[in-house]
């Protein structure tokens, strides 16, 4: 009897540790809208959460003559390790958003030349590996 | 300096893109049956019988496509004054009988709502509010618009913000509402009306103001936005007819966009961060070349589309 109420306790606190540990990138990329400047409309927001991948990638057509912001938020101050950087379409890297070891929230794009741009979100040191980001846009 | 020129030709970087994607997805592709004659019977859009391509990479690319908008936006602060006229009415929603016509015009009046909104046109903006609701209770995605709410926030252009953020979220969590439910071609459909409608604004826009150059790359650049379009609707066009003709209709317009050039000059950028936030100078530089027979071209055939689509 004893070792099915252990059991059930040990079943009990694992399903409580793994609902704690579970990771709400919804929330926290809703979270990262107001966060965005003033100015910027909003136009996209993006979970960041680790799968099989070593980094979550999205896509979006940038346009010539707008402004972009792109945004992290995390559980864990400031980024958590999470680390935005931005490819153009023949995947060179024009931006990224860890620089001298600084980890920075936003990173903010004026686009010279309309195309595909690939944003990828990777882990550098992350404890949760769990995240939200928003992509905002202004003239 | 390194420096690389490329031009972009037929084919964009991003359909090379997508095409790679297609290649090293198709182990997992879902074919959600239907074959050639359920097809021919689903003459209404209302079934997704199902397209030639997984609904995770039809999502990657539709997720890809930029807001209509960023080209209300770009209108507005380039100068050019409001005019209702350019918009599809708000009256027409009893033409639309079918889930087809419905999804597509619903991309329409999102495009149209956005330019009032832009614009502060608070009347007019409550009117399309009404007609995208009517269609999109037709979809069966009706809850996702609080009408309450944004006629509140339309009464006062001090609420311009939330009621930009209200709207666009709206129809972000439809998409991603749709793409759940595997109806992901309703999202293409809607996606397509209302990127035609930017496009048939910008055009009549354009028009009034031939000289001007931001205008005509305005309507260069969507070059690669119809190229991801194309390839969005060629998933279904064995599964649905009315998306067949709509890509025929598309490449007609792709065959006037061929002759439109975008060159681009990769140099590297540098940054510097300011108050917290990287602030990136992008040094690379795109040059469209397209001429005033082009955008002729270009207009004459989104008209014609968009007309069979409002009609």
């Amino acid at each position: 009897m004893k070792k099915i109420i252990l059991f059930v306790l040990s079943v009990c606190i694992l399903s409580t540790l793994d609902v704690i540990g579970q990771c709400n990138a919804e929330e926290l990329s809703n979270q990262c809208i107001p966060k965005l400047a003033a100015g910027f409309n909003f136009l996209k927001s993006y979970k960041i959460e680790k799968g099989g991948k070593e980094f979550v990638e999205y896509s979006y057509v940038f346009t010539k003559g707008t402004q972009y912001m792109i945004n992290i938020c995390a559980a864990a101050q400031p980024t958590d390790g999470i680390v935005v950087s931005l490819f153009d379409s023949n995947r060179n890297k024009v931006a990224t958003s860890k620089v001298n070891g600084q980890f920075i929230q936003a990173i903010a794009y004026p686009c010279n030349t309309t195309g595909i741009y690939y944003i990828q979100y990777t882990f550098d040191g992350s404890t949760n590996y769990c995240g939200g980001s928003a992509l905002g846009f202004k003239r | 300096m390194f420096m690389r020129i490329v031009t972009i030709g037929l084919v964009s970087t991003l359909t090379l893109g997508v095409g790679l994607a297609l290649l090293t997805t198709s182990c997992g592709e879902k074919k959600k049956g239907g074959d050639a004659m359920s097809g021919i019977l689903d003459q209404d859009s209302s079934k997704n019988t199902g397209p030639a391509m997984s609904d995770e990479v039809i999502g990657d690319i539709l997720q890809s496509i930029p807001q209509p908008l960023e080209i209300s936006v770009a209108l507005k602060e380039s100068g050019k004054k409001y005019n209702s006229g350019y918009l599809n009415s708000p009256d027409n929603t009893s033409k639309y009988n079918s889930n087809y016509k419905r999804a597509v015009n619903l991309g329409v009046y999102g495009t149209d709502l956005g330019y009032t909104n832009i614009y502060e046109q608070n009347q007019d903006g409550v009117k399309y509010m009404a007609s995208i609701k009517e269609l999109a209770d037709g979809l069966n995605i009706g809850q996702f618009f609080d009408i309450e709410t944004i006629g509140r926030l339309a009464t006062n252009s001090k609420n311009l913000d939330s009621l930009l953020l209200i709207t666009t979220q709206n129809f972000n969590s439809i998409n991603a509402y749709l793409q759940k439910q595997s109806r992901s071609n309703l999202s293409v459909l809607f996606l397509t009306g209302g990127w035609l409608e930017a496009l048939h604004i910008t055009c009549e826009v354009s028009a009034t103001n031939p000289e001007n150059k931001e205008l005509r790359e305005i309507i260069g650049e969507q070059k690669i936005i119809l190229e991801n379009i194309i390839l969005l609707l060629s998933f279904y066009k064995d599964t649905d007819p009315n998306m067949a003709s709509l890509l025929t209709d598309m490449e007609g317009l792709k065959a006037a966009y061929d002759k439109v050039k975008i060159t681009y000059t990769y140099k590297e950028s540098t940054f510097e961060v300011v108050d917290g936030v990287m602030v990136i100078k992008d040094n690379s530089t795109s040059t469209i070349d397209i001429t005033a027979e082009d955008i002729a071209n270009i207009k004459t055939l989104t008209t014609g589309i968009r007309n069979k689509i409002i009609s």
